[in-house]
């Protein structure tokens, strides 16, 4: 008896989510001209422009690849995790109304937005299969590997987007104020350059950013036809599964005073 | 097994003073209060039999909506017990859940699981919903953004009736659509007090919560001053209003 409500209530918080991403996905494109275009074309245009200054005004050598397939792997990676933890910063204040009228597990949200990003991160690869293709780079079973490192990369974005969600209820700054972080942190980030550019000394700052550490897996299976390197693999996984921990103790104790606050 | 149990109930806020961290920043130098506590119930207790229309009365800021709000669980008592048992239908922020790109439709989907029900139970109840809200076919089909503000709440209302509730909780949203519907969610409410569901009432209408309930709960300043028969209650309040 007891198991099977168990069921329902899991079955119930599957169709919830899968009813708010549906809602977010849908929403947002119902009302532009080139609907789901954009979901292409804003990486696309920013490939465009960054490859035209590094690789006309500011060159980087030995990366094996073409510049523009190097570029698109990292700007693919960072987009998602930019527009998801920017987009879920406000995904409770939003739903203020909703947060006053029924109970419902709040993270699911919060996870409705970071599924939303990541369809388009999905449909944006698309782009980054058709670049490989036309710069010749091979196409290898080693790709399938980006599965499981999306996969960590996505519960590392939804746990930072659970802290800045919920902080961002009691403090509207929050977001902002992490809007310039998130600019300081691309630029620590191997997006736009292989991190063969930092000196020796400094590369430790990439083993301890979790995003440098997904972006060059995903470099190192796509691009390179190899294994990622499993060391800074298992210090990404522990970061991610430390902050998830953190991050969605801390969403649950202040869950109950989002009403409150709102 | 009583559906609604309050025992010994306080709910105290923190009134943040400052929205910002600017603010926030400033009020620290200068030694200012940065927040304050303040008391939306205290020491509630009462306990409601299954079936029973209990009507909550007081004053704006008395805790009325507060109460609602621990009952519709979106908010943790600061201390003492409460205890829901069974399925509560939130006839509060009505709509809230809507988006007015979606169709009426996509919002009647959304809109129920929001409020608790599968989708198997929503495509059962699709027709009873649509027509209970008197909305015509081609509207079911359009963004809801369209919508005169009455369409708007009689669909929310509609979707909010047919979860199958063991419990209501209305917050003075009778004041839904026109007359003539105003007049049918009446309908449906007394239905509800047939088949036996338990309904907690709001209202600033002495007059409606008169006729419809059992039993009245008059909240004043966060404590009760009143639970019981229906009308000494509503005099009670009454008198203390005049006076």
């Amino acid at each position: 008896m007891i198991l099977k409500a168990d069921h329902m209530e899991n079955n119930h918080s599957w169709q919830l989510l899968k009813h708010l991403s549906s809602r977010e996905i849908k929403a947002r494109y119902k009302q532009s001209f080139l609907g789901f275009f954009w979901i292409v074309l804003n990486p696309l245009f920013q490939l465009i422009i960054l490859s035209f200054v590094f690789s006309n005004v500011i060159r980087f050598e030995n990366l094996g690849v073409p510049y523009p397939v190097f570029l698109f792997v990292g700007l693919l990676s960072w987009i998602f995790f930019d527009t998801a933890v920017s987009q879920s910063s406000s995904a409770l204040t939003e739903n203020a109304a909703l947060l006053k009228q029924v109970y419902f597990p709040r993270e699911l949200l919060v996870a409705s937005v970071v599924i939303a990003k990541a369809l388009d991160f999905f449909i944006a690869s698309v782009v980054l299969l058709f670049l490989m293709i036309i710069f010749h780079v091979s196409l290898t079973p080693l790709l399938l590997l980006i599965l499981p490192i999306f996969v960590l990369q996505a519960i590392f974005t939804f746990s930072f987007a659970l802290i800045i969600s919920s902080l961002n209820l009691f403090y509207r700054d929050t977001q902002y104020f992490f809007g310039l972080i998130l600019k300081l942190w691309f630029y620590l980030t191997p997006v736009i350059y292989p991190m063969e550019v930092f000196p020796d000394k400094w590369r430790f700052i990439f083993k301890l950013n979790p995003m440098s550490v997904f972006i060059n897996a995903y470099r190192q299976v796509l691009l390179a036809h190899d294994w990622p390197n499993f060391i800074s693999l298992g210090i990404g996984v522990f970061v991610t599964l430390t902050l998830f921990i953190l991050s969605y103790g801390l969403f649950k104790k202040l869950e109950g005073s989002f009403a409150d606050v709102v | 097994m009583k559906p609604i149990i309050f025992n010994a109930v306080n709910k105290s806020y923190f009134l943040h003073h400052q929205r910002t961290i600017k603010e926030l920043v400033q009020a620290i130098f200068k030694g200012q209060k940065t927040r304050e506590k303040v008391y939306a119930l205290q020491d509630v207790s009462f306990e409601v039999e299954k079936g029973t229309t209990v009507g909550i009365i007081g004053r704006n800021g008395a805790g009325k909506s507060t109460m609602l709000k621990l009952m519709a669980g979106v908010t943790k008592a600061t201390s003492g017990a409460l205890k829901i048992t069974g399925k509560v239908a939130p006839l509060i922020e009505l709509g809230a859940g809507f988006h007015p790109e979606l169709t009426g439709r996509e919002n009647i989907y959304l809109n129920g699981v929001i409020l608790g029900m599968t989708e198997e139970q929503i495509s059962k109840k699709f027709k009873d919903i649509c027509s209970f809200s008197e909305l015509e076919e081609k509207f079911i089909q359009m963004p809801v953004k369209h919508y005169s503000s009455g369409m708007y709440m009689r669909l929310a209302f509609s979707i909010a009736i047919f979860t199958d509730p063991d419990i209501l909780l209305v917050d003075e949203i009778l004041a839904v659509g026109d007359s003539a519907f105003q007049k049918k969610c009446f309908q449906k409410m007394n239905e509800f007090k047939e088949r036996n569901i338990t309904i907690i009432y709001i209202s600033h209408s002495m007059m409606q919560v008169k006729e419809f309930c059992n039993r009245v709960i008059y909240l004043k300043g966060g404590k009760i001053a009143f639970d019981g028969e229906t009308k000494i209650g509503i005099k009670k309040y009454l008198d203390d209003i005049e006076s």
